[in-house]
């Protein structure tokens, strides 16, 4: 590097250092006066806890602040088509609840803040204090925090204590190693007859956050750090998706589609379930009264430890506008505030980020203690790792091909190598 | 008194009609039956499913006894509770309403064009209007949402209805059976004078009572039965249609079934009353409507 | 608003049937073809252009001049052609259901007594009233390997449980059912109608000299009706994959293995669901450009074959 161009990147650098500077001066302390945000929120679109939940932290919020005026905008998840015609339309999006995976095309396109650009660091810190240093890094992309982790959870695996003790195995001793899964789901095969293993690693609706931990787990990566290459065909890669791809071809691991696994396992006709705790409240409506949901950690790679990474969403403020973006960090500051995580973990179903609200009477204790299906999604907090969410604009195409391509590799009977090399190869033409 | 006259062979043949169906006796009509029957079966079957499953308690949605066990209308609390049912209900049966009649006015018109003159570019503007029926919806349906931003209707039960003022299907099907209509009854009505508007209104569109009825029974479904572009508009439940409730009963997190299968049964109880009643003159106007 | 302006240009002693019409036609025609252009032809016509572009549709960006790129993408897609397999097997398939079957019903029905006659035409008529979604939720609960009905049935009887949705197999044939099922009672109807409409005295000619009731359906009443089943054909050709569409969406994704997964949901799945103007303008244009031609041989072939009764 040259002298001169070290010297343009140095004053570029303070030049952006500056703006922002002057950008977190701009944003005012206070909502003093009347302000309306819209806040863009998938759990709106459906009918339900997650849809009363929210509308009663808004409704507490907008008590509380009197100035702001929060319009929630229901929006489908599987497609972030909403809040890119409203956006070309010209319309106002605020804050929007961003799926993880989405979080690098809401940066370059939506025009998501990064939190340290618009809000004073000592207020900043101040908040952050008591969440969880790796729940945290979730919503951080090119070293700033554009998300902050809202509704996410980890994957668990969920498994009928009723199958396992019908198959002459120990419901307390539940596989913490895929060997052990094979292994398990073997026997339970052949004592009770039961399907005895899935998962939502693959097929239409999966995306691939769980996929992305599976491969972790056996120390590889589906995108290099620098977020340049797809290396989903590395040798690492390859080892986990042969593993499952044994699991199908030893009858263990059932091809279900996503609902029909879900209701299988709800039913009681399915052993274990390796899919987000998100779907426990599923789960136990259909359990209960029928027979024992336990629930355990990821399964790892023999003695290499279980990387797990989350699914869910992270709150982005996109608002240009200084005052609007006080009433919507705001906003967020309530929303994954202590009550606000307590409303979210125990109301809806999903992680806090405070992991010191878990044993407080005031907020999470008492509910955590009684329902210990939670207890291996708390543990995995402490290791959980980011969903890494593609770049470009065809980064929903890259996962699309990288997934089709893991599961016609797990389930369509060809060569996993060559399959998962073809799709890399395609894929890759389409990072930016 | 000339139309009725041309009306009525079609009514001629009904007795001959019925004295054939006294040959028609023994086996082949009895298994006839049977294959009738297990069909009829087949596409009742799932409408009851709805019904059954709407009506049992929750703890009991996968049961598969034929009939409830113990019944329970805990899942149309529940349904009606968490969203604005009959609000999106009133919604849907305005916007069907408006749609069918603006869409059949629109269709009269047009194909009254076809059918009563030749003009300049008539077989192009003919074919360009049947190919918008190949235009997938999903391809005009980010600029269409656009438009409707900027007219400034987001969120409004207008944006849902605009777009349908014209279909290809209602143009078409008109035009078709105006064509097959006699042309001297018209050429009759125009030596006394009639004006066009009037012949249109006075003397075919009487006469089309059953293509007409038939297609706005076609229009009405279809727009009763509207998915894409609702979800694509919808802000407040309350600004909804029936299929966007029914909808948010599904969702990433598991579909709760018997809140969907109370507000499913809500959603097809009108469509199917209106269908009952008015069972047998939908198939009527089937048997006289030009669609054929 | 027409009606203050026409009788102007209609007043003139109307003798010219065709000809010189002037305004007339175009003034009836006004309301149906501005709804067209505006809602359906203005959005096609962008897409021609933004098919050659990649953009986000953003105000903050600018679009990119790609070429031919988006174009290549799609076709090197490695599903495509297996979603072009799978659209001919839907059409295949949905023919027997949405013309055949309808049509022995028709004929079948035709000679029943009226009541029994009614019923069942009303019967069949009921699928087509439940919404898509409604449809799609019921049977994917019936069709349920676990405890669905259907296999709850199928396991009383000894046998294996099918998985009707996921295994690769038979997953495409249970959608083109259940996508059959909605449509038999609209076809029966219209077939219906058609073979009512038969003038009777030409069956009973035939009957008079000897005619036995297969060869008075195979030489009268198909002939007579194959205007009907020819357009009943073609729109199965025309449409079928849009029709499938909603069941595809909502019962498997295209999968299991992509084997559900047609033209149409494919081009969905890669060009709508994220709004890159780029892919879903070039697959809009494919979409329209692909059953267009398609449809222009249909006409041409029903023009030719298709035997008029007047």
């Amino acid at each position: 590097m040259n002298r001169k161009s070290f010297l343009n990147g140095a004053i570029a650098l303070l030049a952006t250092g500056l703006s922002t500077a002057a950008m977190a001066q701009a944003i005012p302390a206070t909502v003093d006066q009347p302000v309306t945000i819209t806040f863009y929120n998938y759990n709106l679109a459906s009918a339900g806890i997650g849809a009363e939940a929210t509308k009663k932290l808004i409704s507490e919020f907008m008590a509380a602040n009197p100035n702001v005026t929060v319009v929630g905008v229901p929006y489908a998840s599987a497609d972030a088509s909403r809040i890119q015609a409203d956006l070309a339309a010209g319309q106002p999006v605020d804050l929007v609840q961003t799926v993880f995976s989405d979080l690098d095309f809401a940066v370059t396109n939506f025009g998501a803040q990064a939190l340290e650009d618009i809000v004073p660091a000592d207020e900043l810190a101040a908040h952050f204090e008591g969440m969880s240093p790796n729940g945290l890094k979730l919503g951080v992309l090119n070293g700033k925090t554009y998300g902050l982790a809202y509704t996410f959870s980890t994957p668990v695996l969920f498994y009928n204590a009723d199958i396992f003790k019908a198959a002459g195995l120990d419901p307390d001793q539940p596989p913490t190693t895929w060997e052990a899964v094979k292994a398990d789901g073997m026997i339970i095969k052949e004592k009770t007859g039961a399907q005895a293993f899935s998962a939502g690693i693959t097929g239409p609706g999966a995306a691939d956050w769980l996929f992305q931990g599976v491969v972790r787990s056996n120390n590889g990566e589906v995108i290099s750090r620098d977020r340049k290459t797809l290396e989903f065909a590395e040798p690492a890669s390859v080892e986990a998706v042969s593993m499952l791809r044994d699991l199908v071809d030893s009858g263990v691991y059932e091809n279900l589609d996503m609902n029909g696994t879900l209701e299988s396992m709800a039913a009681g006709n399915l052993a274990m379930y390796l899919q987000t705790s998100a779907l426990q409240g599923a789960l136990i409506a259909g359990s209960t009264d029928k027979y024992e949901l336990r629930s355990s950690t990821m399964p790892s790679f023999g003695d290499k430890p279980v990387r797990p990474n989350n699914s869910g969403s992270a709150l982005t403020i996109h608002t240009k506008d200084p005052l609007k973006q006080r009433a919507a960090w705001e906003l967020m500051k309530f929303l994954t505030s202590k009550h606000g995580y307590t409303v979210i973990t125990s109301e809806i179903g999903y992680l806090p980020l405070r992991t010191d609200i878990v044993d407080d009477p005031a907020y999470l204790g008492d509910w955590v203690k009684a329902h210990p299906l939670v207890q291996p999604n708390l543990k995995q907090l402490a290791v959980l790792e980011p969903w890494d969410p593609m770049p470009g604009p065809n980064y929903r195409q890259i996962v699309k091909t990288m997934m089709d391509g893991v599961e016609m590799a797990v389930f369509g009977g060809a060569d996993v190598a060559e399959t998962l090399k073809a799709a890399q190869e395609q894929a890759q033409a389409l990072m930016p | 008194m000339t139309i009725e006259a041309v009306a009525r062979p079609i009514g001629l043949a009904k007795p001959r009609l019925r004295k054939k169906t006294a040959e028609n006796t023994g086996l082949n009509s009895a298994a006839g039956h049977v294959v009738m029957v297990l069909l009829s079966l087949v596409c009742l079957l799932p409408v009851y499913w709805m019904v059954a499953t709407s009506l049992r308690p929750a703890n009991a949605t996968f049961e598969t006894s034929l009939w409830p066990t113990s019944m329970s209308l805990d899942n149309y609390v529940y349904a009606l509770n968490s969203i604005p049912i009959v609000r999106m209900l009133i919604n849907t049966v305005v916007i069907s309403s408006v749609v069918t009649v603006v869409q059949l006015f629109t269709g009269l018109l047009a194909a009254y064009a076809f059918a009563r003159w030749r003009f300049r570019f008539d077989k192009l503007v003919y074919t360009a209007i049947a190919l918008t029926w190949l235009v997938p919806f999903q391809v005009v349906m980010i600029p269409n949402y656009l438009l409707v931003a900027k007219m400034g209707l987001l969120d409004s039960v207008v944006a849902l209805i605009l777009p349908h003022f014209a279909s290809a299907l209602a143009v078409m099907l008109l035009a078709q059976s105006m064509r097959g209509f006699p042309k001297e009854v018209i050429e009759a009505a125009r030596m006394d004078g009639a004006r066009s508007w009037r012949i249109l209104w006075e003397v075919l569109v009487p006469n089309l009572r059953g293509t007409i009825a038939s297609l706005a029974i076609l229009i009405f479904i279809s727009t009763w039965n509207e998915y894409f572009w609702p979800l694509l508009l919808s802000r407040t439940p309350e600004n909804s249609v029936i299929q966007i409730g029914i909808q948010m009963f599904m969702t990433s997190e598991g579909t709760a079934w018997g809140p969907l299968m109370a507000a499913s049964t809500m959603a097809s109880l009108p469509i199917l009353i209106i269908y009952v009643v008015l069972q047998r003159q939908v198939v009527q106007s089937f048997m006289k409507s030009g669609i054929r | 608003m027409s009606e203050a302006r026409l009788p102007l240009k209609t007043a003139r002693p109307a003798r010219r049937r065709s000809g010189a019409s002037g305004i007339s036609p175009w003034l009836y025609l006004a309301p149906a073809i501005i709804t067209l252009v505006v809602w359906i032809y203005w959005p096609l016509v962008d897409a021609f252009r933004l098919s050659f572009y990649e953009w986000n549709m953003l105000p903050t960006s600018e679009p990119v001049a790609v070429g031919w790129s988006n174009y290549t993408k799609i076709f090197g897609l490695p599903k495509f052609w297996q979603a072009i397999r799978n659209t001919v097997l839907y059409v295949v398939g949905l023919l027997p259901l949405a013309v055949l079957i309808p049509l022995a019903i028709a004929i079948y029905t035709h000679d029943l007594p009226a009541r029994s006659r009614n019923l069942y035409r009303a019967i069949i008529f009921v699928p087509m009233i439940i919404a898509p979604v409604v449809a799609a939720a019921v049977w994917r609960w019936l069709l349920d390997p676990g405890h669905g009905l259907v296999n709850v049935v199928i396991k009383t009887f000894g046998f294996d449980p099918v998985k009707f949705l996921s295994d690769p197999k038979v997953a495409i044939w249970t959608v083109i059912a259940i996508t059959g099922w909605k449509l038999i009672g609209f076809s029966t109807l219209i077939l219906s109608a058609a073979n009512a409409n038969i003038n009777p005295s030409l069956i009973e000619a035939a009957r008079m000299d000897g005619a036995s009731k297969w060869e008075v359906i195979r030489d009268i009443r198909l002939p007579l009706l194959s205007a009907s089943i020819l357009f009943l054909v073609m729109m199965t050709i025309l449409l079928g994959a849009q029709w499938s569409f909603t069941y595809i969406n909502v019962l498997t994704g295209g999968g299991p293995l992509g084997s559900t997964t047609n033209i149409y949901h494919l081009l969905w799945d890669f060009g709508f669901s994220n709004m890159s103007v780029g892919w879903s303008s070039a697959s809009a244009v494919i979409l329209f450009l692909g059953f267009g031609v398609l449809a222009f041989f249909l006409f041409r072939l029903t023009d030719r074959y298709s035997f008029h009764d007047n």
